[in-house]
């Protein structure tokens, strides 16, 4: 069984550092004002008062010890990532998680942050939280379904998301652990000791301006690396900002990842709300969800 | 798994006679192709992107200047969109020039996009008894490491049909040479290069086999039956068009899947990097980024190796066994 860390309460803290890419302190102000609002408190990492000048939120040391910190602070309830870029994956292996083994809290995020998902459920066997991060506040709206669904996330309350149907989906019925994320990081993870297994799992993908072959390439080396053959259930997320080679791909994202999983039988849906965009609905990782797809529509519900 | 279970057996102390240590088992030596001799026939076909026969008429010619005959595959003025005709088209063609034995070498027209689509369908079952040499780079990496990997055979990493030059007369001289480096690849001639020293090498003499290409087809090659096996080898990467963070990210995916502890060289080529975004400056080199990764290891590295998406692109043999010299003047791979 998947570990679950303690759901939060009012009055518990939550951190905010940024492991990956720079980020100003006034990107984080909406995010920072609604989580009070929302009855909890707020600790600021040091990498939100970095000097940094490059694209990183400080040095890989710098980042390195604000999430440690955050992670041995039996203060901190739970870690919520300031924003994703790229930086994660330079300080995993440093990432000391013998205190947070015995003691899990939730650590929250997208994109780059994808990373510390797989590593965490595949190392320590722990539940994480898919979901915006702290500038989604400002950009997507603190009243939109992406940051509500992270605040019910945050209390415990089980996910259900409802959505309509795409002609591409593969209408069928599944239950199994939710794992996934950005599709680069996943694909980029085969072979290290952040990769995860998806026997039997649901698998969720979505990515961000990437060229459409590349998008076939990443696919394909999932494909090849024994990673989508035992899937329960498949959820496509939004590809958003697609590029397009000077000789068209000719293919989109919904003829792409058809092909690659047509030999396959278990379900699989299309534009499901997880994606770089305002629509990213908060998905815990790890946890048992059941994907429903009808010819109406797709539901993934916590169970 | 297997691998696992059977270094378990000896942990627990189970003798199985007839059973040898791993270090008993020398390596399996590489396959290496015959040389190319007046006469032998040539194919060409289009494995991944779209050519036309017409782009390829300078290749053609200079190839047939050298006294070889030259077959064109079905593939060549095929096309499904970017790629050079269906995936069943590129498997049809590129597993009929592996099975015909009176072709006695492969030229991948281009790269581009797309063997990883087809290598899983394509049989090399003949090609094993009778290997021949086979010739490109960028996403043709693919069918070097998947070769390499599975059936031990040496392979010619080099330019292909596209970048033959139209005009003899206006080629630059590292046009030339390069693509004289193909022949003499081809025709079994042992290679040798030398190149002035960089001041971020770390100097060391190594040898072993080459193996190597471009480093994002080889980072999406992880976990898959194509994945290369660097433990023992001296590896090269090149790439273009990417970004600083990305070119970081696939070094650490190589060292992250151990691609880097047991090397014994590393051999970078040329890197076209694709500038930061403004604000996005990632504040590290080319230089940082390697030397980073392999800081803790001894093997020697050198810098500007003359292969990659450029001009100076010359041909090695991958699979075959090479010298790497990296000394205080000079830089020096020898085929040996």
């Amino acid at each position: 069984m998947t570990k679950i860390p303690a759901y939060l309460k009012k009055g518990d803290t939550i951190g905010i550092t940024c492991p990956a890419g720079f980020m100003t302190l006034e990107r984080i102000a909406v995010c920072v004002k609604t989580l009070e609002q929302w009855g909890y408190k707020v600790k600021v990492g040091s990498t939100l008062f970095s000097t940094s000048e490059n694209y990183f939120s400080g040095s890989d040391a710098e980042r390195l010890a604000d999430f440690q910190r955050m992670l041995d602070d039996d203060n901190i309830n739970a870690i919520l990532c300031g924003r994703g870029g790229y930086g994660t994956g330079r300080i995993i292996e440093e990432i000391d998680f013998k205190k947070f083994r015995k003691k899990p809290k939730w650590i929250i995020g997208f994109s780059d942050i994808t990373i510390l998902h797989t590593h965490i459920f595949s190392n320590y066997n722990t539940a994480t939280l898919h979901a915006p991060m702290a500038a989604a506040f400002a950009d997507a709206g603190v009243e939109s379904k992406a940051i509500q669904s992270l605040k019910a996330a945050l209390t415990g309350n089980p996910a259900k998301y409802s959505i309509s149907s795409s002609v591409y989906n593969k209408p069928g019925e599944a239950s199994g652990t939710l794992i996934g994320g950005n599709l680069a990081l996943l694909a980029h993870v085969v072979g290290s000791s952040s990769d995860v297994n998806t026997k039997n799992k649901i698998l969720f993908i979505e990515d961000t301006g990437e060229y459409l072959y590349n998008i076939d390439r990443m696919l394909y080396q999932l494909k090849r690396s024994g990673k989508l053959k035992y899937l329960a259930g498949l959820v496509v997320g939004g590809f958003t900002d697609m590029k397009d080679t000077q000789r068209p791909f000719g293919k989109n994202i919904y003829n792409i990842v058809s092909e690659i999983i047509q030999e396959y039988n278990y379900p699989v849906c299309f534009d499901f709300p997880v994606s770089h965009d305002k629509e990213n609905y908060a998905l815990k990782t790890g946890v048992t969800w059941n994907l429903k797809i009808s010819g109406k529509k797709t539901v993934l519900r916590e169970i | 798994m297997n691998r696992k279970n059977f270094l378990s057996l000896f942990t627990a102390g189970i003798s199985l006679p007839g059973i040898v240590s791993a270090a008993e088992f020398p390596e399996p030596p590489m396959i290496v192709p015959p040389a190319l001799k007046p006469g032998d026939t040539i194919g060409i076909i289009s494995p991944a992107g779209y050519i036309t026969e017409t782009e390829l008429q300078p290749a053609v010619k200079k190839m047939q200047e050298w006294g070889f005959k030259i077959r064109l595959g079905k593939t060549i003025g095929k096309r499904d969109f970017s790629f050079g005709g269906t995936d069943a088209e590129r498997t049809a063609d590129f597993q009929q020039m592996l099975d015909d034995s009176s072709i006695k070498a492969i030229m991948c027209a281009r790269g581009g996009y797309g063997v990883v689509r087809i290598i899983d369908n394509i049989d090399f079952s003949k090609f094993h008894l009778r290997p021949k040499w086979i010739i490109g780079f960028s996403d043709i990496t693919v069918i070097h490491a998947h070769i390499n990997s599975n059936y031990k055979a040496a392979s010619i990493h080099s330019k292909m049909c596209n970048s033959f030059p139209e005009d003899w007369t206006k080629a630059e001289p590292s046009q030339i040479e390069t693509i004289q480096s193909i022949k003499d690849a081809l025709t079994g001639i042992k290679m040798k290069y030398q190149l002035p020293a960089n001041e971020k090498n770390r100097k060391g003499i190594t040898e072993g086999t080459l193996i190597g290409g471009n480093l994002k087809t080889l980072e999406t090659l992880a976990g898959t039956k194509s994945e290369i096996k660097s433990a023992g080898k001296i590896l090269f990467v090149e790439d273009t068009g990417e970004y600083l963070y990305s070119i970081d990210r696939m070094f650490w995916n190589l060292k992250r899947t151990n691609k880097l502890s047991q090397l014994k060289g590393l051999i970078i080529g040329g890197f076209k990097i694709k500038p930061d975004d403004p604000g996005e400056e990632f504040g590290r080199t080319l230089y940082d980024i390697v030397w980073e990764k392999v800081k803790e290891y001894n093997y020697p590295v050198c810098f500007d190796f003359p292969v990659g998406h450029q001009k100076n692109n010359f041909a090695l043999k991958c699979g075959v066994m090479h010298r790497l010299s990296v000394i205080a003047d000079k830089v020096e791979l020898v085929e040996i």
